[in-house]
């Protein structure tokens, strides 16, 4: 039954995207521009837990979780060296600084462990079946991590004042600082819980597939169709959108050639742009 | 060493045209290129599939790779900036570059694949003795580089390039003057294209092979560093910045006999790391590049 196990491919490429997805809303909610480095951040964090779970041997959860923690604050200081001193110049020279640190990221993981496929050190577990489809160990890890996460997300943002802080933020800036949110504290926040959840994202891509200095980029077409198709800055879009194009990405596989799955997220954002610019759960935008 | 500058002088020549392109596009036009790589590898491909294929004359050639990428960006401005802004614009770029460099990459029937397509022709390259042939190539390309130079500043100073600034600089408020912006975009971008299409022909003939492996992010780094070098929006700044841009990159080939013990694999990462640290120094610290835009003064008395 190809088509259930392709769907049920699918979904998991969709919870693994979810975490990224929510990474790029959550950035752009904040700072107003979307962030091309996040491919790269998610490469750079998979090496960084690769490096523990394989070179020191740790096993991959806390080897993750240190990753993850790590990147976190990896993530504040490189907002501080390359977006802070640029904050007032405009969505543009962000983007491209942007870019050019993504650049950086990648080479830096290239550099340090070449250009071949590596994988973490996990014991193998036989496959098994359920109703004819096949499922493994890791695709059960992926889904508890990511609900786990997305869990934790929504009380973070819906209960506590740092994440009402960083909505607010995101909602209307200036209106924010006039009630005395201290944007710099929420924008650290925001880049210390992007990095955790690149940070995820990277491992269960490593987990995935494999761990190669392209393996973060080739996903960020899709990651921010994800976003775009569930509305930039909103969160609960994300996880949704990330779903659907996961989905419809891997579905694709059965008419297209897979080479050519990319075009999937390309041609959905088009269709959004053309139908439905504002994403399926974003506030339409208003130009001011 | 002759030899070697000479080359040299036909690789800086193009790449500087490349950075002409995305100098219009960005530096002029306010439209990021993300997919500067997949545009670029389009008019190489498409110079030399019409070579290969139709027997089509080198020249005739170029302006095809000229027209298709022209068209190609032309769409690609048009469909994505019809409702929206420049964020998304830079996603779309990025995917589109993408794509075109999987097509190279899978549509074997056409490209050949990883193999790439070899033994391109190369203009008049049956006439000239091939011993003067670069010296030949080295005079073209100069003169095809002053050419983009003279027709972008005509351009530049033309109500037109008014026009293309005002739209970089508001857009509100060149709509509200009456302007079409979003022709105005579309015309900005598909002439950025086609000078790619240019660029990648050139790229074509001097390699007299393309691959997918030429195509690569470095492509998209060092041109976004020789306009930024060179100065948004001023044309013989983004020259000299793909000059320089280009000398550093080849100097710093030599790097490998200074430091022992880097394979192939680091130092072409060492080198992406190199630009990507000057770019973004670069947009720190001196933004407004070396050279000055062309701005309209009156004279005064």
């Amino acid at each position: 039954m190809p088509f259930v196990q392709t769907l049920f491919n699918g979904i998991i490429t969709g919870v693994i995207m979810t975490l990224p997805a929510l990474a790029v809303t959550l950035l752009f909610g904040v700072l107003k521009f979307p962030n091309f480095a996040v491919g790269a951040m998610m490469t750079v964090a998979a090496y960084l837990a690769f490096a523990l779970n394989a070179q020191l041997g740790w096993p991959l959860l806390p080897a993750s979780i240190a990753a993850a923690v790590a990147m976190g604050f990896v993530c504040i200081g490189l907002d501080h060296v390359t977006f802070k001193p640029l904050r007032e110049r405009g969505g543009i020279t962000l983007m491209v600084a942007s870019l050019g640190l993504g650049l950086i990221l990648e080479n830096i993981a290239r550099f340090a462990y070449g250009n071949s496929a590596r994988s973490f050190v996990i014991e193998l577990a036989r496959p098994f079946r359920v109703a004819e489809v096949r499922m493994n160990q890791e695709q059960m890890v992926t889904v508890a991590v990511a609900t786990t996460a997305m869990l934790l997300m929504y009380v973070l943002l819906s209960r506590l004042p740092m994440g009402r802080a960083m909505r607010a933020v995101a909602d209307n800036p200036s209106l924010a600082q006039v009630r005395g949110i201290e944007s710099p504290r929420v924008i650290r926040w925001t880049w210390f819980i992007a990095g955790l959840l690149l940070a995820g994202g990277g491992v269960l891509i490593g987990m995935d597939r494999a761990l190669e200095p392209p393996m973060g980029s080739n996903y960020l077409i899709s990651v921010f169709a994800a976003a775009i198709l569930g509305g930039l800055g909103s969160p609960l879009g994300a996880f949704v959108g990330a779903l659907v194009i996961g989905v419809v990405s891997e579905l694709s596989t059965l008419v297209i050639p897979p080479n050519y799955r990319i075009g999937v997220p390309l041609c959905a954002i088009a269709v959004i742009l053309i139908f439905r610019p504002q994403g399926l759960f974003g506030q339409p935008y208003i130009r001011r | 060493m002759i030899s070697f500058l000479v080359l040299m002088g036909v690789v800086v020549c193009f790449s500087a045209i490349l950075a002409l392109a995305l100098n219009f596009q960005w530096g002029l036009g306010g439209m990021v290129n993300f997919g500067l790589t997949g545009f670029y590898a389009l008019g190489a491909y498409a110079s030399a599939i019409l070579m290969l294929k139709t027997g089509a004359h080198p020249f005739v050639a170029s302006l095809g790779a000229i027209a298709t990428v022209a068209a190609i960006c032309a769409l690609v401005a048009f469909v994505t900036l019809r409702v929206t802004e420049e964020d998304y614009f830079a996603i779309v770029t990025l995917g589109v570059g993408e794509m075109l460099r999987l097509m190279a990459l899978n549509e074997d029937w056409l490209t050949k694949g990883a193999l790439g397509l070899t033994g391109i022709p190369r203009p008049l390259g049956t006439v000239i003795a091939p011993e003067y042939y670069q010296y030949f190539l080295l005079g073209l390309s100069l003169a095809l580089l002053l050419g983009t130079v003279w027709f972008l500043n005509v351009i530049a100073r033309s109500p037109f390039g008014r026009l293309v600034r005002a739209v970089r600089e508001d857009d509100v408020v060149a709509a509200t003057l009456g302007k079409n912006v979003l022709w105005a975009r579309v015309r900005i971008f598909a002439i950025g294209g086609g000078i790619i299409g240019l660029a990648g022909s050139m790229h074509g003939f001097y390699y007299q092979y393309v691959d997918p492996t030429q195509f690569t992010n470095i492509v998209v780094a060092y041109a976004f560093m020789a306009v930024i070098a060179g100065g948004r929006g001023a044309h013989q700044g983004a020259v000299w910045g793909a000059a320089a841009v280009m000398v550093l990159l080849e100097g710093s080939r030599f790097l490998k006999d200074v430091i022992p013990g880097v394979d192939s694999d680091q130092l072409a990462a060492i080198r992406i790391i190199i630009i990507g640290v000057g770019l973004l120094l670069l947009l720190i610290y001196r933004p407004q590049g070396f050279m000055r835009e062309y701005r309209l003064q009156a004279e005064l008395k």
